[in-house]
């Protein structure tokens, strides 16, 4: 119908905007996910990305912007058109669950099927097939109030799946499970979104969770996207300051492009309370020469070395943690205090003077 | 799912998509309600305020617009003393019923005063019962002639005269007080069983003593649950037609209340008159209503952190055989004394004031309840089935209503939504007999006017924010996020209405609806102004037997209305549970 939509992404929003009150919730976004992907939203409370969830739900309405799925529009304002969200062929997954207090588990889930029209018998065999996978088979006639926390989340998604949707939405549906019921419904989780194969997105300002089940992440911050890319390309290559900052732990020291070279690589200059070095690193996108920019080296790639030829910066050890598989370092360098990693066999004492290498192909000038 | 219902099937015009995505369900049903309300609850105050700047000529036929009206509030002979007397009625009966309140929730809650659970249920009936009755009940006990308690007295110790006398503003203030203490025992029970037991603790940790920690610690922080009870009770006291009608304006004192009644009805009636007189009223109950909304009330959830705590509870020692002693006595006054009375009074054929056992009679409940008798006295038949029919009736409609406000306030974002919660505060603030003159001088010239619809009207229109709160409440304590799952499991508004929020919000909607039921039953300021023959209602057969025919009639009425209270506040106990009703 429309040019747009021969692009070959399955959900596309394009300029997404939406306004609360004078704050702009969601600020001009864009981006597609082809069918049967797992996309993450991912950032801090406030950064939008519940409100761009809720956008595709359906729950509000928008501001600016288009939602197309396959070749249904979802919303578009400038055409003033709205899908209510019934109509949108979604499963949810909310962050209370909100399995229905006043029904069993197996009425929970039968409920999408009922609303489809779909017969009995053909409702009674699907509920009892996705109470298997998600493995509730046990609880089908049990008050959804009787189960634990975790359960509630299974007959949850077992009620968003149920009706083979075009579309999974999940609204930080983990963070009410404490921490090692979290670990394992991670992965079982993403097993199930495997074994059904439908579009997901999933939003959460958890990290970690991000890492490990998404198949693509995006970062977001006050409203706008920050960065977007795989779990490893997220990790490794940050692009910008926020974006080391927010996933996992960095040194981040602020610094200056000196050259720049073929490739991406070329050298930074950090000066901090009167001390300076300079080192090769990876220059990340859209980054010049002599332009101000941000190094950022994750602790496991800061090397404590005996040999003072060898290191780049030298410190005082002020403390080291043993944490079992590693240990973690602090080394004192003027104002500012680097996170080492070291292995356990081979650390570096408190006290001990320290000299830290850098690998230039894990130090990275991103954008401040 | 198939696609031909997901895609248009050809271009639409902006517009056209504009227009199919307004005319939802959802929007269709809201809007429509919200227009309801808006009509109800501004259109009889906007004709009150017309109304009160027409002015009445002297030969009454004919208006002209001026201020003379409200000139009339100060010149007047008998309406500057109504105000005075509005006032110290409603003074006298805040501060007596704050006295009782507090003390005796401060007993319920916080002492170890023997089977307090067990008195709680006694010391909220007061608040169901109809105040009328109430002052009906002591006439009969404390008139200096007839009194029961008087005659008593006179027996027991041979004195001369009498000891108690109801029929004037002290009685007035007696009555009143003991009838809304319930409502400051409300207000304040609460706070006082959820607080904090640390906050006392810690302040006794500090070297205060009991009595310290009480002025410095507990009492501040229930006061502003003391304050909101007390504005409410000033308010509902200036309000209040049945218990100034019974016992002071018979004998000279009349009240605002008194006043507007006799100008919508009496033989010097004058509608205009009227109007004014209840925008001075209006404004006054609207003005203290606004401040205790706005400034007393949110500062209430400062005491409550929302735990279960077990409070601290202070032991007596022999002291606590004087509280429940006390305990009963309010009870006595202000349940059993008056209930007793009406048994007896309607059991006998004339009341000259002395027990007359061989006298005893059912024929005053046959003559007022037995509608297919010869002898049966219409305005209290009617009654009965009149009211029964408006509390069914106006229950029902009046919980959809509430059902609908509470979705739009607490689930629907759009527009108009502050204004609909506006609404359904507002008439709270006007008292009811200033609500109905409104309605009076709106729909006097339409066809409702003389059929049960105008009472209806009235009813709703006054009582539907009670309902509304009793769903709200529940509504507010269940996610969003159930209802929103439904949409997406594909579920539309009205099916997610019907299956998911209705079902969750069951026990809010039946302990509003037996509330209002409750409030209907009883009503009589409304019923006094909008009542025709053919359309009398329960309380307004009481008046009818009061003013006409004797009191063993009227308290038989009176008696037929209690039993039929007291079911009902079972039920409502029954459904509701004890923290229902803790604002």
């Amino acid at each position: 119908m429309c040019a747009a939509e021969t692009s070959g992404a399955y959900l596309e929003v394009q300029n997404l905007v939406k306004w609360f009150g004078n704050d702009r919730a969601v600020d001009n976004i864009s981006f597609g996910i082809p069918k049967g992907s797992f996309l993450t939203l991912l950032g801090p409370s406030g950064c939008g990305k519940t409100t761009t969830l809720m956008s595709i739900a359906g729950l509000h309405s928008i501001d600016g912007g288009r939602i197309r799925v396959g070749d249904a529009i979802f919303t578009s304002p400038k055409e003033g058109l709205f899908m209510p969200p019934e109509k949108r062929d979604i499963g949810m997954v909310f962050q209370s669950y909100a399995i229905w207090p006043h029904m069993t588990v197996a009425q929970n889930v039968a409920y999408p099927l009922e609303i489809r029209n779909i017969e009995r018998s053909e409702i009674d065999d699907r509920v009892a097939a996705v109470l298997k996978l998600v493995g509730l088979t046990d609880w089908a006639n049990s008050l959804a109030t009787n189960l634990s926390g975790g359960q509630q989340q299974r007959a949850s998604l077992a009620r968003a799946i149920v009706s083979s949707p075009r579309l999974l939405l999940f609204d930080e549906p983990l963070s009410n499970l404490d921490l090692k019921l979290r670990e394992h419904m991670r992965v079982e989780l993403k097993r199930i979104q495997n074994e059904v194969g439908i579009t997901s997105i999933y939003v959460t300002h958890d990290q970690s969770e991000a890492l490990v089940m998404s198949d693509e992440i995006i970062v977001m911050s006050k409203g706008k996207i920050e960065q977007r890319g795989g779990p490893v390309e997220i990790y490794s290559k940050p692009v910008n300051e926020y974006v080391s900052n927010f996933i996992g732990v960095a040194n981040l020291l602020k610094a200056k492009v000196l050259e720049t070279s073929e490739g991406g690589r070329g050298t930074v200059e950090v000066t901090q309370d009167g001390e300076k070095f300079q080192v090769p690193c990876l220059i990340g996108p859209g980054i010049k020469s002599g332009s101000d920019a941000v190094l950022s080296v994750r602790p496991e790639n800061v090397h404590a070395v005996d040999d003072e030829s060898q290191g780049t910066v030298t410190g005082e050890c002020t403390h080291a943690i043993f944490l079992g598989s590693y240990v973690d370092c602090r080394v004192k360098w003027g104002g500012f205090e680097w996170k080492v990693i070291s292995h356990p066999r081979n650390h570096p004492r408190q006290g001990d003077r320290v000299h830290l290498r850098f690998d230039p192909e894990h130090t990275l000038a991103v954008q401040p | 799912m198939t696609t031909e219902t997901l895609t248009p099937t050809r271009e639409r015009s902006f517009f056209e998509n504009r227009v199919r995505a307004a005319f939802t369900q959802e929007n269709i049903i809201t809007m429509v309600v919200s227009v309801i309300v808006a009509a109800a609850v501004i259109v009889p105050l906007a004709v009150l305020f017309v109304s009160s700047f027409r002015v009445l000529d002297p030969g009454g036929w004919d208006t002209t617009w001026g201020l003379d009206n409200y000139f009339l509030m100060v010149t007047d002979r008998i309406i500057p003393k109504a105000f005075v007397n509005t006032l110290i009625i409603s003074s006298g009966s805040t501060i007596l019923a704050t006295l009782l309140g507090v003390s005796l929730a401060w007993i319920n809650a916080r002492t170890n005063c023997p089977w307090r659970d067990y008195l709680e249920p006694y010391n909220l009936i007061p608040f169901f019962l109809s105040p009328f009755v109430g002052a009906i009940a002591w006439h009969n006990l404390a008139e200096p002639q007839t009194g029961l308690l008087n005659n008593w007295v006179r027996d027991i110790f041979g004195i001369e005269g009498a000891l108690l006398n109801v029929d004037n503003i002290w009685g007035v203030i007696w009555v009143t007080g003991i009838f809304f203490a319930p409502l400051v025992y409300l207000f304040v029970v609460g706070s006082l069983r959820r607080m904090d037991p640390s906050l006392e603790d810690s302040a006794r940790t500090t070297g205060a003593g009991l009595v310290r920690t009480t002025m410095t610690v507990t009492l501040p922080l229930v006061m502003p649950g003391i304050l909101s009870g007390a504005i409410i009770v000033f308010v509902t006291s200036a309000g209040e037609f049945g218990v100034p009608f019974k016992l002071s304006a018979p004998y000279g004192w009349e009240t605002l209340t008194t006043q507007i009644f006799s100008k919508a009805v009496g033989d010097d009636a004058n509608h205009y008159l009227g109007s004014a007189m209840s925008m001075v009223l209006g404004i006054i109950t609207v003005l203290l209503i606004w401040i205790q909304q706005r400034y007393i009330a949110p500062r209430s959830f400062t005491t409550v952190t929302g735990k279960g705590f077990r409070p601290n509870v202070l032991d007596l020692g022999p002291w606590k055989w004087l509280a429940f002693a006390y305990n009963l006595l309010f009870i006595a006054v202000a349940v059993v004394l008056p209930i007793v009375c009406l048994i007896i009074v309607s059991l006998h054929p004339v009341w000259t004031g002395a027990l007359q056992p061989g006298e005893l009679t059912f024929l005053n409940y046959e003559k007022t309840l037995f509608f297919w008798r010869e002898d049966a006295i219409q305005a209290a038949t009617n009654g009965i089935i009149n009211s029964l029919i408006l509390a069914f009736g106006g229950a029902s409609i009046a919980m959809v209503l509430a059902l609908v406000i509470s979705y739009m306030i607490h689930r629907t974002k759009g527009f108009g939504v502050r204004l609909l919660d506006f609404l359904s505060v507002v008439p709270i603030g006007f008292p009811g007999i200033v609500l109905a003159m409104g309605v009076l001088v709106t729909y006097i010239q339409t066809p409702i006017y003389a059929t049960l619809w105008i009472l209806m009207l009235g009813y709703i229109t006054r009582f539907f924010p009670y309902g509304q709160r009793n769903i709200s409440s529940i509504m507010l304590a269940i996610s969003e996020e159930l209802d929103q799952s439904s949409r997406m499991a594909g579920a539309s508004w009205f099916t997610t209405l019907r299956r998911i929020t209705i079902p969750l919000l069951k026990p809010g909607i039946f302990a509003g609806w037996i509330l209002l039921f409750i409030i209907f039953l009883r009503e009589l300021s409304i019923s006094i102004i909008l009542f025709t023959t053919g359309t009398e209602t329960l309380s307004v057969g009481v008046y009818y037997l009061t003013n006409f025919e004797n009191e063993p009639l009227t308290s038989a009425l009176s008696m037929a209305q209690t039993v039929l209270l007291l079911i009902a506040i079972y039920a409502f106990r029954r459904v509701a549970g004890r923290e229902a009703l803790t604002a």
